[in-house]
């Protein structure tokens, strides 16, 4: 049986510290086994900028057990699957410690992303580049959160919104928007050079 | 009165952490696994705290467990604090029982009961065994009984913090009736607490870098003497299996800014006597933590004495005892009959008998699964092999279950 009252005050917690940490964890549905985290790209990395989207499920003995979680955003690094955002990172899973939380796990893939261990890698094509092209991996990851955790950080309406209250065509601002993948200042970009 | 019913109910509607309520917890007494008040805590032999409940879930089965806060080793099931069990009763009344409640509820649930507590009913004799005086019914200074219990007449039991504020107040009125005088008969009124609630088993003085043993009982570090073999608690004779203790920051913390003349005090006077740095530096014999290759564990199966917990070796199960979570004592607890009651309120007597048994079933167990594996394996099969087999299973790049286990994976782990 998960334990939803501290899952509550968890999520209680986690709210009050949104300014700081920068850390959001919120319910999927009424059901709190099944959540959604976001944790912001850490500054100075590759994934600066970023808003990466994590996947949480509680399993049925949390907080005894560790919370499943792999990343929804796409993201280029060497302990996380490129494919399926698997997250290859100890305290998921051998050390877990019930004393740790969503938030506190959230910190630590934020970590993760910050000071990456190739040496125990969960994507093995990241990793090798990591340790043998540093300048293109940097450059890959990099561009991977530019396509997908940025666009995604933002509901599209929303930023078609923007564009429209710009002065720009509602059908335009979305050809344009969908032409350069979600990333609302390339298309501004765009809609001003056209 | 009829705000604290209003606070509970709405605690209970929205579960949040007090901005109703005018019991605000502090952080210090906030449990690291529940995240709500500590009820019937137990101090870890690091130091840190826990409830009863989350340590014994918190625990490792097969193996030796570790703090969840600092991950230190230990494989003894302490006892509740008792000193702290009634501190934060007296601080935080409603919300204790507020906890209380909830936690007994689960407890039906589950059907494994926690021990009760009553602040006094018995006195402890210099022999360790514990006996009977006074009847439930007139102790009703800050006592604790939850009459919704299976049976509320056998807590006779753990009543070991009852002397701590008992002798202190027999050696000035030497008269059990007064007692009520003394402690005020309160239920939900908030009790101021005082020294007597705070004091050293040993010396019965206030706390001073207090250390909480294995079996619950606290004590100033400087009152522990340090010994060449297994310390021993000096009331209960239960064994403290971890070394020397350290002190209890958070209890240390509290006593000196709640107490700041009377702890001042006391360390004036104790530093006169010796040189407590003496004592940081004592060492005390180790029960080792790693279980000798060869010998059997019993996975999941706790002494209820001492608390080894997983039992390694011989166990000795009690035929009598009916309770769902049993009775069970290793080897060393079963020669030496410490008359200690059970962790889990069992309903145990002397005159109950036992059962050796040598081996459990862990051995058969991984054989079953191993030969599901050979069939049809299922993820879930997996995940408790995993759990089976040692830790570090799950670390080893080798490992072909761990391969199985990411599955989904493995299109880019090569």
């Amino acid at each position: 049986m998960i334990d939803f009252a501290r899952v509550q005050k968890e999520l209680q917690e986690c709210s009050k510290e949104i300014d700081t940490s920068g850390i959001r964890v919120s319910p999927k549905s009424d059901n709190l086994a099944r959540l959604t985290g976001i944790i912001p790209g850490p500054l100075g990395t590759p994934y600066e900028g970023g808003s990466f989207e994590i996947d949480i499920t509680l399993p049925d003995g949390y907080p005894f057990e560790p919370p499943k979680m792999k990343f929804v955003t796409k993201v280029w690094h060497p302990n996380i699957s490129s494919q399926s955002g698997a997250i290859c990172l100890d305290i998921l899973k051998d050390q877990w410690s019930p004393a740790l939380t969503l938030k506190t796990a959230l910190l630590s893939v934020q970590a993760l992303l910050s000071a990456p261990e190739p040496d125990d890698p969960q994507d093995a094509v990241v990793a090798q580049q990591y340790l043998r092209e540093y300048q293109t991996f940097v450059g890959t990851a990099r561009y991977w959160t530019e396509s997908f955790a940025k666009a995604s950080s933002l509901g599209v309406e929303e930023k078609v919104q923007r564009l429209v209250e710009m002065g720009f065509a509602d059908s335009l601002v979305r050809s344009t928007l969908e032409a350069v993948g979600g990333d609302e200042n390339l298309a501004l970009e765009k809609l001003l050079s056209s | 009165m009829d705000s604290s019913e209003g606070s509970l109910m709405e605690m209970e509607n929205q579960s949040s952490k007090d901005a109703v309520n005018s019991e605000e917890i502090p952080d210090q007494f906030v449990c690291c696994v529940c995240l709500d008040l500590l009820y019937k805590p137990i101090v870890l032999h690091c130091g840190h705290m826990a409830c009863f409940w989350c340590v014994h879930k918190s625990m490792n089965t097969r193996n030796e467990s570790h703090c969840p806060i600092c991950r230190n080793p230990y494989s003894h099931f302490p006892g509740i604090c008792q000193v702290l069990h009634f501190l934060l009763l007296k601080l935080y009344p409603t919300t204790y029982k507020k906890r209380e409640h909830q936690i007994l509820e689960e407890e039906k649930r589950t059907g494994y009961f926690s021990p009760e507590l009553n602040s006094h009913e018995c006195e402890l004799h210099g022999d360790g065994e514990f006996d009977y005086c006074g009847s439930p019914t007139n102790s009703t200074a800050m006592c604790f009984q939850p009459s919704t219990y299976p049976d509320s007449t056998r807590n006779h039991k753990l009543c070991k913090t009852a002397e701590r504020v008992e002798s202190h107040v027999h050696t000035e009125q030497n008269c059990d009736g007064d007692l009520n005088q003394i402690i005020p008969v309160s239920g939900q009124e908030k009790e101021q607490i005082s020294v007597a609630d705070l004091l050293c088993t040993a010396c019965k003085q206030l706390l001073f870098r207090p250390v909480v043993l294995n079996c619950g009982h606290v004590y100033c570090q400087t009152c522990i003497v340090p010994t060449d073999t297994v310390l021993r608690c000096q009331v209960c004779q239960s064994l403290h299996p971890r070394g020397f203790p350290p002190v209890c920051l958070t209890l240390d913390q509290f006593l000196a800014d709640k107490f700041s003349k009377e702890y001042s005090l006391r360390r004036d006077a104790i530093q006169l006597k010796q040189d407590s740095s003496d004592h940081e530096r004592a060492t005390t014999y180790h029960l080792p933590l790693a279980v000798e290759p060869g010998t059997y564990t019993h996975r999941g199966v706790g002494c209820d004495a001492c608390g080894m917990s997983p039992i390694v070796g011989d166990r000795y199960k009690c035929k009598d005892c009916t309770e769902a979570i049993g009775f069970d004592l290793c080897r060393d607890c079963y020669i030496t009959r410490l008359k200690l009651p059970g962790r889990f309120n069992q309903r145990h007597t002397p005159e109950h008998k036992f059962e050796l048994i040598k081996r459990d079933m862990t051995p058969r167990l991984l054989t079953r699964i191993t030969e599901q594996l050979e069939n049809v394996s299922t993820s879930v099969v997996i995940s408790d092999f995993v759990a089976v087999s040692r830790d570090n299973t799950i670390d080893d790049p080798a490992s072909p279950y761990l391969h199985m286990e990411n599955q989904d994976d493995t299109p880019t782990n090569e």
